[in-house]
């Protein structure tokens, strides 16, 4: 009772796993499983029925294309030469043509028939398939909202918007008819697959609108976006350079000659345009990039000093460039700070750099 | 004695530097003799920099108007006392919060 019971558990198992019913115990018959179901666009493995059937399953009733077995019964060759695994087969069980008829007379009629249709996918779960696809693809595009950077995302909104009015505008143009009958065609040749996508990406669409936080948070960004304005290019600064007058081999002409930028002699000079329209010059110490350089040996807080930071502030605000102060200790830098902060100096930095 | 000397010398010289115009000397050439003027004082010997910022308001005597103000001020501006405080964080501190309290 218990050896029977097994058995048709054995059985049902088998019909579960490879959805055919078993053919009983057999000692000279290895059962190898071979799903050769695949989703044709991705490749991967399908349930039985859906997908397309390819390669060669090892099973000669799921993949038959060389061995055609006809309503009479009759078994012939469609090729010249039978698979190699079937030929082992055949060559291991001479009874193994009779019992494949017997096998294929009792296939039940609610499974999917591969023999008779074997590139035929399963409507139900194409349909389903493409449902997920649709949802997928929806989701994708829910993702790519709000991942990709906002300007791409409006340049994308603007192809879209332009492709969607030139479509309008062919769809204008074309009669009625011809529009109807063309969407006719279309939906006699949607395969269940596509019909499957559509209803998903509508699915998909629908719970995009369902989270308006998103949307709206991508809204806001796109508003923001709007006040940002684009950044204005200025011609380089004019920088010109003028003869030094002081020349001398004490320290502190050497550490202002050792300025980034800085040449032997020569100072790099800003031309500040006075109130009246007068040029004045506002000399530097070096230059690098949009940081004009004074070197500063020691800090003086006289109205000398003062009335320069001023100068170069204005002169650098004219340029749009930014001053750096470069002092040789921290003691300077703390005296350069409080000194530029007192004098409302915004656009010079400082820093440390040793002789 | 000598150090009001070198105290009239370098007002003078300071003096000159402040109010010249920027037609008789360039101002950013005069901020940076000024700032050499201050490495120099700054590295003055202590007893002989004290005496030299001692003399300072003395010598102001003999100006008047903006330059009395400006040489009365040249230990202040080139730091001098600070210079003097070295090593003495709680003078510094004095100093920085009678610095900060003059410019409020």
């Amino acid at each position: 009772m218990s050896q029977t019971k097994s058995k048709h558990q054995t059985a049902f198992s088998s019909w579960l796993r490879t959805g055919r019913r078993s053919i009983g115990p057999s000692s000279d018959l290895v059962e190898v499983k071979f799903n050769p179901w695949h989703d044709p666009e991705n490749g991967q493995f399908t349930f039985a029925g859906s997908g397309s059937q390819t390669g060669d399953s090892g099973n000669p009733l799921r993949s038959s294309p060389r061995i055609a077995i006809g309503r009479s019964g009759a078994r012939h060759a469609s090729a010249a030469k039978p698979a190699p695994g079937l030929a082992q087969a055949t060559k291991r069980s001479p009874t193994r043509g009779t019992r494949l008829e017997a096998l294929k007379s009792t296939q039940t009629p609610t499974k999917p028939n591969p023999a008779s249709g074997s590139k035929q996918p399963n409507a139900a779960g194409e349909a389903i398939g493409g449902v997920g696809e649709g949802i997928y693809g929806a989701a994708q595009g829910l993702y790519s909202i709000l991942t990709t950077n906002p300007v791409t995302t409006i340049a994308n909104t603007a192809r879209g918007m332009a492709r969607s009015v030139d479509a309008a505008l062919r769809a204008e143009n074309t009669p009625a008819r011809i529009q109807l009958v063309r969407a006719g065609d279309a939906i006699g040749r949607a395969s269940a697959r596509d019909i499957g996508r559509v209803a998903g990406s509508a699915i998909g669409n629908v719970a995009l609108a369902a989270v308006p936080g998103a949307a709206v948070a991508e809204v806001v960004a796109i508003r923001n976006l709007a006040k940002v304005r684009p950044r204005i290019s200025y011609d380089p600064a004019q920088i010109g350079w003028v003869k030094e007058t002081l020349n001398s081999t004490k320290p502190w002409v050497f550490y202002n000659d050792a300025a980034p930028g800085a040449r032997r002699g020569k100072a790099p000079v800003l031309m500040r345009t006075m109130p009246d329209g007068s040029k004045r010059p506002v000399k530097f110490d070096g230059v690098q990039a949009d940081y004009v350089i004074d070197r500063k040996w020691k800090i003086v807080d006289a109205p000398r000093s003062r009335a320069q930071v001023e100068r170069q502030t204005e002169v650098l605000r004219q340029h749009r460039l930014i001053g750096l102060w470069e002092v040789p200790n921290p003691a300077q830098k703390v005296k350069a700070f409080k000194l530029l902060r007192r004098t409302k100096a915004s656009n010079i930095k400082i820093r440390i750099a040793r002789p | 004695m000598i150090t009001e000397q070198i105290a009239r010398i370098i007002a003078s010289f300071f003096v000159f530097l402040e109010l010249s115009g920027d037609e008789i000397v360039d101002p950013d050439e005069a901020v940076q003799m000024e700032e050499w003027l201050c490495g120099c004082l700054q590295e003055l010997d202590k007893p002989f920099l004290r005496g030299l910022v001692d003399a300072f308001p003395v010598v102001a005597l003999e100006y008047s108007g903006e330059a009395q103000e400006l040489v009365r001020k040249i230990p202040y501006s080139f730091y001098l006392e600070e210079a003097l405080a070295e090593g003495d964080p709680v003078r510094l501190a004095e100093l920085e919060a009678l610095r900060d309290a003059e410019e409020s």
